[in-house]
């Protein structure tokens, strides 16, 4: 009899129902909607912040002061440290491995060189700027894989506007557009498929390289030669060695916690600091595996990032609350006029000795089925609108999470039975009389 | 007599006024309160990425950047704007010299870059962090600020003093702070721009400007081709490394929140309508009544689209002057700084809710058919 008289509410009015429905659905799409995307954003945006570059230097620790202006080192070729570039595989044997993006050595040194072969030595040559880094290097991890990596993905912003990159064990080079366009010694512009001459500082000629690409970076790498770090090595003189590491890690927005010196932690708060992908953790983390090396985070980069990733979250759960709020405020309202407008039922149930607790159940159960009806079908659309959403923003859809199926269905049960609550109680106090009577 | 209908309709029964007015009051203000957050967060957003820094510099043309050599006239910064789409813009010259340095007091030097600086926010176009500071320091006319590298290579903390040397010419200054960038400003001495003018002997030069502007993509983009006009003895460009990944996060976040808020304004719109023609329905004993004592089709649902209105015009107000002084808190929330109202929100938002009332008295359409007595048999 009670599930008769729950279908029976059902078949009888299917356009009421139907709206009670419609509204129920809305709003969890709208909650499901927002929810996923809230809760995928942050993984996507700390992606994108990548394409800000590196947010960790690695330089040597015992090193003399660098000499550094605007992105070049006036230090001589034979002062200050270098690092062992056999040891990079180890950075993905680090706990927060699957967090490291990327990351590219630098050996900069300088080399003699022109378009033009110069028969009687180099001698009057001029000097160049030469950078040695990783482009599609495969490194060996200790485990036994390898992990393919290099400067174009720590540093997005090197853009070949020609040609391709170099391959390594070749002499084959990239140079820098504005030593493409005034080519020392040369008159017209150089381009890819061109020799390149290089000359020793004493005079005596180097390797002859190919110009296969031109880069273009906005910096002074565009006066530049950049060539594979084995053949910077070979050039300084520098056999297996570099001078700087840029490191591109997936990091956790700094939060006050983070803040704290590790050195005053509890060891349980060490512990959590140290297994959360703070970026000062990780840094501890590559320190405590690439020895005699010091770690910076680059903190225009990283500050910049974690405090626009945790305002723009921020803002995104409000909109989900609002989003919450509004569909929790809607499904109310139609829960409670659809108990409203069935008083005269109500009274005829009591007249029929129905008691006020048991009209209580069949209404709530009756709203409980609608809510997991509505709840289900929100979840669907809700699903389909963040994909529609991740596709357009980030290109990226959002794994659908099917524990927001459950949320979704506590929360449109919790909404309706909420908002039936107030006049379900009014209802089961109804003296049927005067509802009968049809005052 | 109309009037008076529509009077007892809205009054005949408070717990469904309450429901209605609830309804789209909640609308109302989450449609105001989006709206002008979304409108804040935007503008606020090209102020937070400054946190990255410097993203222009105005460097001498032609110079070869590798010799170091070219410098500018000082007289320069004075003439750049210090405004863009009405945000401070600061602007900091710098003067780079290659001199020896050591801890007062000690013999051995060592190399070091020394940067004299002058202008407005250092520390908004080097942003950093300091570990040591004191602020009594800052105003001494020779004081200096130390990259933590070079601190650390050097021994001296926020009080002691450096003396600085570049062939033969020779200077003091006293540490006020010790900063941590990250990049090559750790290795670097911050002096006053006269104290490196001194030691590199080139008074009333500067190695360049570096610049930190606030804006959308496009308003940077005009900043820097409007500056490269002015000053045509000068190489005016953005730094690309910031440039691109800015761009494409704005878009990527605007993007993010407009589509963001026009779905969830929709959707509530649609949601809040499916609840109101929940509560329209109901109307129908209402209407059987009316026709039956003799109301026109046209009579009566014009008597309701009054009402629908009042209630729009109503729970619209009420719930977006609630939706704005909402949003200055939010926008308090998310951005330290209270979101600006936007008045233009409040009678857009209004608007839409009175759009809504209406759209949701749309099945009283239908209620032409309805056939008095059936209602009142108690047919439905």
């Amino acid at each position: 009899m009670f599930l008769r008289l729950v279908a029976d509410s059902f078949t009888r009015r299917p356009k009421r129902k139907l709206l009670t429905l419609a509204a129920l659905a809305l709003g969890m799409a709208v909650a499901t909607a927002a929810l996923s995307v809230s809760l995928d954003v942050g993984d996507r945006l700390a992606q994108e912040f990548r394409s800000l570059g590196a947010n960790l230097l690695v330089t040597p620790e015992a090193d003399s002061l660098p000499l550094e202006i605007g992105g070049v080192d006036y230090r001589p070729a034979n002062a200050g440290a270098y690092l062992p570039e056999a040891d990079l595989g180890k950075l993905k044997t680090i706990f927060w491995r699957f967090n490291i993006k990327a990351f590219a050595p630098i050996l900069e040194t300088q080399i003699k060189a022109t378009p033009v072969e110069w028969v009687n030595g180099g001698r009057n040559v001029q000097t160049h700027p030469v950078i040695g880094t990783w482009v599609n290097h495969s490194v060996k991890i200790p485990d036994g894989t390898t992990y393919t990596t290099g400067i174009e993905h720590t540093n997005p912003w090197w853009q070949l506007t020609e040609g391709t990159w170099f391959a390594e064990g070749k002499n084959e080079c990239v140079v820098g557009k504005n030593f493409a366009r005034h080519p020392p010694g040369f008159s017209s512009p150089l381009g890819p498929g061109q020799p390149l001459f290089t000359y020793m500082a004493n005079g005596e000629r180097g390797p002859t390289l190919e110009v296969v690409g031109i880069l273009d970076t906005g910096g002074l790498e565009d006066d530049a030669i950049i060539v594979p770090l084995d053949l910077a090595q070979k050039l300084a003189a520098k056999p297996g060695e570099y001078r700087r590491l840029y490191v591109s890690a997936l990091t956790k927005p700094e939060d006050a916690f983070a803040r704290k010196d590790p050195k005053t932690m509890t060891p349980a708060e060490y512990d959590t600091w140290y297994c959360t992908p703070y970026i000062s953790s990780i840094a501890l983390q590559i320190s405590q595996e690439l020895k005699g090396t010091d770690v910076r985070v680059i903190r225009r980069v990283a500050e910049g990032e974690g405090t626009i990733l945790t305002r723009v979250r921020t803002l995104l759960w409000l909109v989900t609350l609002a989003a919450l709020l509004a569909a929790a405020l809607a499904v109310g309202a139609s829960a409670a006029a659809s108990v409203i407008e069935r008083r005269t039922e109500i009274g005829l149930m009591k007249a029929l000795g129905a008691s006020s607790g048991l009209v209580g159940i069949l209404l709530a159960a009756e709203q409980l089925l609608v809510a997991f009806v509505g709840g289900g079908i929100g979840y669907a659309v809700g699903i389909l609108l963040a994909r529609l959403l991740g596709q357009k923003i980030f290109g990226f859809a959002p794994e659908p999470k099917l524990f927001l199926l459950f949320v979704v269905l506590v929360l449109a049960s919790l909404i309706t039975l909420l908002g039936s609550a107030y006049p379900l109680r009014r209802a089961s106090q109804y003296d049927p009389a005067p509802i009968l009577r049809g005052e | 007599m109309f009037w008076r209908i529509v009077r007892r309709l809205i009054t005949a029964n408070y717990g469904r006024l309450f429901v209605i007015l609830l309804a789209l009051g909640a609308g109302a203000a989450i449609t105001s309160a989006l709206l002008n957050l979304q409108i804040d967060a935007k503008r606020r957003l090209t102020t937070e990425f400054r946190a990255l820094g410097a993203n222009v510099i105005v460097a001498p043309r032609n110079a070869n950047a590798n010799s170091g050599g070219g410098t500018l006239e000082e007289s320069l910064l004075a003439q750049l704007p210090n405004e863009n789409a009405g945000k401070f813009v600061p602007a900091v010259a710098f003067l780079y010299v290659i001199g020896a340095v050591a801890k007062a007091g000690e013999i051995h030097h060592e190399a070091a870059v020394i940067a004299g600086t002058e202008g407005q926010g250092l520390t908004k176009v080097r942003p950093g962090r300091r570990t040591e500071y004191s602020a009594d320091l800052e105003k001494d006319p020779s004081a200096c600020e130390v990259g933590a590298q070079a601190a650390a290579q050097f021994k001296v903390h926020a009080g002691d003093s450096l003396h600085l040397r570049n062939q033969g010419r020779e200077a003091t200054c006293k540490v006020f702070a010790i900063v941590g960038t990250g990049g090559p400003e750790d290795t670097q001495i911050f002096a006053k721009l006269p104290t490196a003018q001194t030691l590199a002997d080139l008074p009333g030069r500067i190695s360049l400007v570096q610049l930190s502007v606030t804006g959308t993509p496009d308003s940077i983009d005009k900043f820097i081709a409007a500056l490269s006009q002015q000053l045509p003895s000068a190489d005016v460009h953005g730094i690309k490394q910031l440039a691109e990944a800015e761009g494409k996060l704005y878009n990527r976040i605007s993007g993010l929140l407009t589509t963001t808020v026009v779905i969830v304004l929709f959707l509530t719109s649609l949601c809040v309508m499916a609840g109101m023609s929940n509560v329209a329905i109901e109307r129908k004993n209402d209407v059987g009544l009316m026709k039956a004592i003799g109301g026109s089709v046209r009579r009566v649902v014009r008597l309701f689209l009054a009402e629908a209105i009042l209630m729009g015009i109503v729970g619209g107000l009420i719930g977006s002057a609630f939706g704005i002084v909402g949003s200055i808190w939010l926008g308090k929330a998310v951005f330290g700084v209270a979101a600006q109202p936007r008045w233009i929100v409040y009678p857009v938002s209004v608007g839409i809710t009175i759009l809504v009332s209406i759209a949701s008295a749309f099945p009283l359409r239908r209620l032409a058919s309805v056939r008095p007595a059936s209602v009142f048999r108690g047919e439905a």
